[in-house]
């Protein structure tokens, strides 16, 4: 990685939970995306959903030096963002599920069209469905995304289309209010304006569960594959 | 007014028994839970009446508050019954009894010492029957609308979980399955009321009429039972909707399905 940071943007110590073989311990710099690998059934879902805190789970687990425990549920999960492989959606329509809509640009990168916007959901195929909620989440500006299986439902143009968006949201900068969630330091965006001294380097990361091994070598170098096995060695 | 005999009664139950066989000819399988049920209730009432002309006669307020006590537990019992997936180490009932009893009893000894005003306010010939009406329509009302709730949960766990990883909060997460909850517990209530008096004469107003009550006066009473009741019903429902969505999440937010279990 280009920068040397004194601490990891994001550490793990010691997770395990329910369908884990084995304690993960791991520490992810800004900017750095982890491939998860392993066959079904070695609790790789668990895995993310342990860090995102959605379910009961050991060990510890750090965003900027800040513990998941020390932090409000709902704080924590805006940060560090679970997207299931399976997406859930409970209005009757797409955009009623945005808190802020995504760009027509955005839209277009990933091959969806903006009339997309105003169908229902169930209208919508598993595959673009995916992509939407891809987008609902990245609305929110999380500096962590756990990405269970997100592109399984899509062909290979299209992965390689929401792969490029989301290298590009690694390194977009975010507003550094943002970074620590809606009850960060307003100061700074009363005082600056639009200035860029309020734009601190990207402070995100991506861990990422894919079974397609072409995915995962275009997203990372080997040494940042997490290899989740049946038995513990 | 004119009595009826308990020949009459059981000539009427033939009814009933008739109406089994027909059910149970057009492939009903619950004859059984029919008659079960219409025994029970012979039994149960018989025993009331007894009960309640002794209490009445006896004058010590401790056998009203033990009948209230045996009604608002057989309440709680009902309605944890009623319930598909249910709350484990007897939650379910807790939160039925709990919401039962709270709303229905503010409202009784409100509507006792300011409105009715016997004396005592603890008259049983006005408490029991207006205690009955209100848990009668409660505890149907909190058992539909709990049923909703954690069916829903469980069936549309996915949907939860999504706002919850969005970063909602858990009461957030509920909204949607809280809505239909309340709104399956309050159609039968709104129904009951839009038809009082040109589709149905409500029991009450009937009894006392029978009993040869001016009908002004009957009709006075059953819009108060009437109010009472629409109001239990809804706020006792929102309380156990209320209670019962906290209790499916943990200190974490997180949702505990575990908490529940098939009956």
């Amino acid at each position: 990685m280009s920068q040397v940071e004194s601490s990891a943007l994001f550490n793990i110590k010691n997770v395990m939970a329910q369908g884990m073989c084995a304690p993960v311990n791991v520490s992810i710099s800004a900017g750095q995306t982890w491939m998860v690998v392993g066959s079904s059934g070695t609790g790789k879902s668990q895995f993310l959903k342990s860090l995102a805190d959605l379910i009961v789970h050991q060990g510890e687990v750090f965003l900027n030096g800040v513990n998941q425990q020390a932090m409000l549920p709902e704080q924590w999960r805006r940060q560090v963002m679970y997207f299931p492989a399976e997406t859930a959606w409970w209005q009757d329509s797409i955009v009623a599920h945005f808190d802020t809509l995504p760009d027509q640009a955005m839209l277009q990168s990933i091959g969806l069209p903006w009339s997309i916007l105003q169908k229902n959901p169930d209208e919508c195929s598993s595959g673009e469905k995916q992509r939407l909620a891809l987008l609902r989440g990245l609305s929110y500006q999380p500096s962590i995304l756990l990405l269970d299986e997100i592109t399984a439902n899509l062909d290979v143009e299209a992965s390689i289309r929401v792969e490029e968006l989301l290298q590009n949201y690694l390194k977009t900068p975010v507003l550094s209010a943002q970074i620590w969630g809606g009850q960060g330091d307003l100061s700074l965006l009363k005082r600056g304006g639009s200035g860029v001294e309020n734009l601190s380097p990207p402070q995100k990361a991506i861990i990422w569960v894919s079974h397609d091994v072409a995915q995962r070598k275009r997203m990372a170098p080997v040494v940042q594959h997490l290899v989740f096995k049946t038995e513990v060695s | 007014m004119i009595t009826i005999s308990y020949w009459d009664l059981l000539t009427l139950s033939s009814l009933v028994f008739l109406l089994g066989g027909a059910l149970w000819l057009n492939g009903f399988s619950k004859v059984g839970g029919l008659y079960w049920a219409t025994l029970r209730m012979v039994v149960q009432l018989l025993f009331m009446g007894v009960w309640l002309s002794w209490v009445f006669h006896s004058d010590n307020p401790i056998w009203v508050i033990l009948i209230g006590f045996v009604m608002l537990v057989a309440g709680g019992y009902e309605i944890s019954k009623r319930q598909q997936y249910r709350f484990k180490k007897m939650h379910s009932f807790l939160i039925g009894l709990l919401s039962l009893s709270f709303i229905s009893l503010i409202l009784l000894i409100g509507v006792l010492v300011f409105i009715i005003q016997p004396d005592p306010w603890h008259q049983p010939q006005y408490l029991i029957p207006l205690l009955g009406m209100l848990l009668g329509n409660s505890m149907t009302a909190i058992g539909l609308g709990l049923d909703t709730l954690t069916r829903n949960a469980v069936q549309l766990k996915h949907k939860i979980e999504a706002q919850l990883a969005l970063g909602k909060t858990a009461k957030e997460s509920m909204q949607f399955i809280k809505e239909q909850s309340l709104h399956s517990a309050m159609i039968p209530i709104i129904n009951m009321l839009v038809a009082a008096g040109i589709i149905s004469l409500p029991g009450m107003m009937t009894g006392q009429i029978l009993a040869g009550a001016d009908p002004v006066e009957a009709v006075k009473y059953q819009i108060m039972v009437m109010l009472l009741i629409a109001t239990s019903t809804g706020a006792g429902t929102l309380l156990a909707v209320q209670l019962a969505s906290r209790r499916l999440f943990d200190e974490r937010q997180r949702l505990q399905l575990s908490q529940l279990e098939k009956v």
